[in-house]
């Protein structure tokens, strides 16, 4: 008994191990890899944390103040390519939806306020609202992983989606109507 | 002799001594730079297998403002990592939390190490015994042979015949990546310089599907007015300067498109060019061009 | 040109004609295997065997063909390939062409074929006369791993497909890889090491086959293997001496994954390498033996998965590709065949003997080989770890270097004391009073540096004791020479001390040759003097082993010292600005820009200052390379022997008069270096010619007085280290 126990114990055990793993391996080969081209999606329901600051055009900022709008946050910089084509739709958009209750807020992170000047008088987007965050830490107390990232805020104050990369004119007709409707 | 003894015990006792003393103090030492420390703990979150306080990406940098000035308030390394990992999920430690699935990084190597203990003490304690000697597997019979060699040559032949399904199925399973936009580029690049345009311009538009960029829809449009399609070449500029107004490379490409195609409005809109980019080099060329034909009415 | 070019032609025929004679020579070898008769074996040179060895030799010829044929469409720049069309370029220069061969995957593989191809040429040649009968069941191994490449390469990875249509230029390998001449020699470095890891897998398995309970298996594999060990070593250690000039972050080892599939092996190889010299002293290690020469295999096999499958996320990491699932496929193949084999044949491999003295030599190699398999776990699993996390809760969790450095660097000090104490003990028995006496120089040189670099400086415990290991080990392995000889204590010692005793302590037996009086001393240094060489010649497998602890100990004293005393910092500052870090200035002398066809770059130039002298000039450059869309920092590093002055260019100011640089002192980097390049020599020098008919004549030395004759021991307990 003892014999056939040590003969078929270990090896059973071993074959156990390796057909675990292998399992667990063969599951994340088959994970499919990232799409490319569309930002990457994540629903979230957390309470958005604190956006307040002096915008490029001077004026103070308070996200909590647009409680009942929905507001559009787009972290962006102006040394970030993909910002670069992100930017003429988000002012498309603002003007599309703002009757429906849409904001549209920029924040410039780790940016001088010339350059970002610079880029949205070339991107057509100087009517936007762009919070500047020269250090970064309001970017980084919201999470942001890297430029360009957006957030969809609801009325009451939640991050409802998020998106890492550029967003599209597609991505925004599939989220935002959802929200607007009252 | 004794006396020998003595002073080696001495100076071996002084010796331990010393490293005593010096490991206490390497080990009393308080953490040099927590700041620093908590950034190697974290994972930059827009790079690949770097650490925040090692990658150059801005976010990093940013984290790493964040991290000192947490820092400087206070506020102790354990808050600041779950203040982290609130904000980016658990992902953003370097170091997988030792719960959950994260504890089997410290499981296995245990494990690993208890049964070789346990393997080593059974060698030491197992009592001898008569070994087997070491005899060959008996050859068997010519027939057992025979079965064995040609039950080999089904497995090796079954191999060959698996590699050879799964290989083509997985190859187009996986269709290749990332990195044949950079090679598409370049075979575009080299259509063009072989004069081969059309094919150049499909090539240019299937990159520019997978990857939207203006530059890239520059070289389109200048392929496209080398492959005679002047109009299409200035409708794609059109849209370019729409996102990039006044740029001074899309004016130059606007313009020649346009006047490739025969359009009015091409010595105006090389005239904006010169105006805005005297000093760009294809401006002496286009000054010569303009030149040439005659002043503006 | 309808479909492929001559060139892609002849290499898609070269590999088919090499999967063909591969499938026909592992039958050929499994034939002559099987009609081995029992006792001897087959004849060297029976017909069975002469076509069995043709096969293996077309084989080989048919990988030659595929490399030869892929290396002559690099060169003429037949882009009509595809490998051609992806990874060459017209103005990549002469030596990237041809290193191109191995830049990217499919490529690789042909190299891969080459190597392995040559291996088993090689090993079809050399039939050990003590195992002959596991020779075929070796070859059969063999042969059939490569019938499983040559598939691999000919039906999912074939680099000769045609192009259409042919492009006029291609991109080139990619720039980080054209930066360092080492790209020559790094690859086909480690792939021979990881490959030679087949042997003493092939002889493994062929022993379970066969059923062979000794330890001929083990005799005929060891010179093979400390072959691969020391390829291996000196390609790991190539590996990081090129991320650490190229790559510019100013580190060597990232603990990433595609350097951790490289050091798997390598653990897993350095244990089985102690155990087999313990096993022909003692049959207890039989076990381990089988288990760790397998593993040694299929972590390589598992490594290249790892990293050729996208698997894994490493900047070394080639793309993804369909070989990923197939190469998991036959590791988890061989890994059950050999489960289920030992599994068969677990009656004899149980131990025979006891350890009977808890404090002999045997029980640190079993300490030994639970220590590196416990470092390998550590490795494996942080490596694999974010896959499982991904399979199990679906986000890909990160294993970072503070994982590895709080998991595996205590493993690591722990084996660095049993190398420090290991080779002083005695085989079988050892007494604590004598171990004592042997112990004290080394362990008192160990405590003296740990004492003196931690009072004087504050590196860490972690480092202090890899200082302390280091110098015990060189101190341990430098034998004091003549005060021992003129002992009247030794010489009484030795008088009572047993000639098998004599024999045993072979990691430091030319302690023998002193321990023999006053005259007999002075007879031995005369000796010494006269036939150094002829010693070195003779001891090698002695002294080879000593070599590669000293080896280990500099690379330990290099590596702690380079990652507990780092000084670096980073900064923007402009033209005639300086930065300084730890006592090393460097002032910004002019920016340069240039462009070209290949690309663009800037490059600064440095002029050094270190306490007050002029330390040389450096140039730290950033290029550009658009055809990859890619730029690549090429650092600038001044080195010496104390320390290494290593700047790298982050970034220019667009008007050029303002850079970013990052200016580092690393000390005592280049001891790593050093290091391995002594552990790789030390495992060359082990290859001595020991077993056989041939060992014995060349192990009697010329001339030896009759004292020092080896008297007629039996085999296993004969030989030495």
């Amino acid at each position: 008994m003892n014999g056939v126990l040590r003969r078929f114990l270990w090896p059973a055990v071993a074959l156990l191990a390796v057909g675990a793993l292998a399992l667990t391996l063969l599951v994340a080969l088959r994970s499919p890899p990232d799409a490319v081209g569309e930002p990457v999606t994540v629903a979230s329901g957390t309470t958005a944390p604190a956006l307040t600051g002096r915008t490029l055009a001077g004026a103070d900022f308070d996200l909590t103040a647009l409680r009942g709008q929905i507001v559009l946050v787009n972290v962006f910089a102006s040394w970030c390519e993909p910002c670069r084509t992100e930017l003429p739709l988000l002012v498309d958009a603002e003007r599309r939806w703002s009757g429906r209750g849409l904001r549209v807020v920029g924040l410039d992170v780790r940016d001088g306020p010339d350059a970002a000047r610079a880029l949205l008088d070339e991107t057509g987007a100087g009517t936007l609202t762009v919070v500047a965050d020269p250090r970064g830490d309001t970017a980084v107390s919201w999470g942001v992983r890297g430029v360009p990232e957006s957030f969809l805020v609801d009325r009451d104050g939640r991050v409802r989606q998020r998106a890492q990369g550029a967003i599209t004119a597609a991505w925004l007709e599939r989220w935002l109507p959802p929200l607007l409707a009252p | 002799m004794t006396r020998r003894r003595v002073v080696v015990f001495v100076i071996i006792g002084f010796l331990a001594l010393g490293a005593g003393a010096a490991m206490w103090r390497s080990i009393r030492q308080p953490a040099p730079d927590p700041a620093r420390q908590l950034g190697a703990g974290l994972r930059c979150p827009a790079c690949q297998g770097e650490s925040v306080a090692d990658s150059r990406s801005p976010m990093a940098a940013a984290m790493r403002d964040v991290i000192a000035a947490q820092v400087a308030a206070g506020r102790s390394p354990e808050q600041i990592r779950d203040w982290f990992v609130q904000r980016y999920g658990p992902e953003v430690l370097a170091t997988p939390q030792p719960r959950g699935v994260g504890l089997l990084l410290w499981v296995v190597p245990a494990i690993v190490l208890a049964g070789g203990l346990g393997l080593a003490l059974r060698a030491r304690r197992r009592r001898t015994r008569p070994r087997t000697p070491a005899t060959m597997v008996d050859a068997g019979s010519r027939r057992g042979a025979e079965r064995t060699w040609n039950l080999a040559a089904l497995c090796l032949i079954a191999l060959v015949v698996g590699v050879a399904l799964a290989g083509p199925r997985l190859a187009e399973e996986q269709p290749r990546a990332a990195p044949s936009a950079a090679a598409d580029l370049a075979l575009a690049r080299s259509l063009e310089q072989q004069g081969r345009y059309a094919a150049a311009v499909e090539l240019y538009r299937d990159v520019l599907r997978r990857r939207p960029d203006d530059q890239l829809r520059l070289r389109l449009a200048f392929a496209l007015i080398r492959a005679g399609e002047a109009p299409e070449a200035a409708r794609v500029a059109e849209q370019v300067l729409a996102v990039r107004p006044d740029d001074p490379d899309t004016l130059l490409m606007l313009g020649l498109a346009r006047r490739e195609a025969g359009s009015p409005l091409a010595r105006e809109t090389l005239r904006r060019f010169l105006n805005r980019a005297p000093e760009h080099s294809a401006a002496t060329e286009i000054r010569r061009l303009l030149e040439a034909e005659g002043p503006p009415r | 040109m309808s479909g492929q070019s001559v060139i892609g032609q002849l290499g898609t025929a070269a590999l088919a004609v090499g999967l063909v004679c591969a499938v026909a020579a592992t039958l050929l070898w499994l034939r002559v295997a099987q009609r081995a008769p029992a006792a001897c074996g087959p004849s060297p040179s029976s017909p069975a065997r002469r076509h069995a060895r043709i096969a293996t030799i077309a084989t080989l010829a048919a990988a030659a063909l595929t490399c030869a044929a892929l290396e002559w469409a690099l060169l003429r720049h037949d882009f009509g390939v595809r490998f051609v069309a992806e990874n060459g370029g017209r103005d990549v220069p002469l030596y990237y062409t041809i290193t191109s061969l191995w830049a990217a995957l499919d490529g690789s593989l042909l190299l891969w074929l080459l190597i392995l191809g040559s291996y088993a040429g090689l090993l079809g040649r050399a039939v050990p006369s003590h195992a002959r009968q596991l020779h075929p069941w070796a070859m059969t191994v063999v042969s059939a791993v490569l019938v499983f490449f040559f598939a691999l390469t000919y039906f999912a990875a074939n680099p000769f497909r045609a192009v259409q249509p042919t492009p006029a230029d291609g991109p080139g390998p990619n720039p980080l890889l054209q930066q360092h001449p080492a790209m020559g020699l790094h690859p086909p470095l480690l792939y021979a090491g990881y490959i030679g890891l087949v042997i003493p897998f092939a002889y493994a398995v062929a022993a379970l086959l066969a059923g062979s309970s000794g330890d001929q298996w083990l005799r005929a594999v060891r010179r093979w293997t400390l072959v691969a060990w020391a390829l291996l070593t000196a390609g790991i250690a190539l590996g990081a001496w090129w991320s650490y000039a190229v790559l510019g972050w100013g580190g060597y080892w990232a603990w990433d994954p595609v350097e951790n599939a490289s050091l798997l092996p390598w653990l897993t190889a350095t244990a089985f390498l102690h155990s087999a010299l313990a096993q022909r002293r003692r049959a207890i290690f039989a076990g381990w033996n089988i288990a760790l020469a397998c593993a040694s295999f299929l972590l390589v096999l598992l490594g290249t998965f790892l990293t050729r499958s996208g698997a894994v996320a490493s900047v070394h990491a080639f793309t993804q590709s369909p070989l990923g699932p197939m190469l998991l496929g036959f590791v988890l193949l061989l890994t059950v065949a050999v489960i289920a084999l030992v599994g068969w044949r677990a009656e004899r491999l149980a131990p025979g003997e006891p350890i009977g003295a808890p404090l002999c030599r045997e029980s640190a190699f079993l300490g030994n080989a639970v220590l590196l398999t416990t470092l390998t776990a550590v490795v494996l699993t942080g490596t694999v770890f974010p896959l499982v996390a991904q399979a199990v809760t679906g986000t890909r969790a990160a294993v970072g270097p503070p994982y590895f450095n709080r998991a595996a660097v205590p493993v690591a000090i722990a084996v660095l004391v049993l190398m420090a104490v290991g080779p002083l003990l005695r085989w079988r028995a050892d007494t604590p009073a004598a171990l004592a006496r042997r112990l004290i120089v080394p362990a008192g040189a160990g405590l003296g540096t740990v004492a003196a670099v931690g009072l004087l400086s504050r590196p860490g415990p972690a480092a202090l004791a890899a200082f302390g290991c280091a110098a015990f080990i060189l101190a341990g392995a430098i034998p004091a020479r003549r005060s021992r000889a003129t002992s009247p204590r030794r010489s009484r010692e030795y008088a009572h001390g047993s000639i098998s005793d004599r024999v045993n302590t072979s990691l430091i037996d030319d302690e023998v040759l002193d321990r023999r009086g006053p005259a007999g001393g002075l007879r031995a240094i005369a000796r010494r003097a006269g036939g150094a060489a002829q010693t070195l010649v003779v001891r090698r497998r002695a002294y080879g082993g000593r070599v590669a602890h000293a080896g280990i100990a500099l690379v330990a004293a290099g590596v702690a010292a380079s990652s507990a005393y780092p000084s670096a910092t980073e900064q923007e500052i402009g033209v005639g600005d300086t930065i300084t870090v730890h006592g090393v200035s460097a002032r910004l002398v002019a920016v340069e820009r240039r462009s070209g066809d290949a690309g663009m770059w800037v490059r600064v130039r440095l002029a050094l200052v270190r306490d007050g002298r002029p330390a040389g000039a450096a140039a730290p450059e950033l290029r550009y390379h658009p055809a990859r869309e890619m730029t690549v920092s090429v650092p600038a590093i001044r080195s010496a022997p104390a320390r290494d002055i290593y700047a790298t260019l982050i970034a220019v100011a667009p008007d050029g008069r303002r850079a970013t640089l990052r200016l580092a002192v690393n000390p005592l980097i280049g001891l790593i270096w050093a290091g391995a390049a002594i552990t790789a020599l030390g495992g060359l020098l082990a290859v001595g010619r020991r077993s056989g008919s041939r060992g014995t004549r060349v192990d009697a030395p010329p001339g030896g007085s009759p004292e020092h004759d080896e008297p007629p021991l039996p085999a296993r307990a004969g030989s030495g280290a």
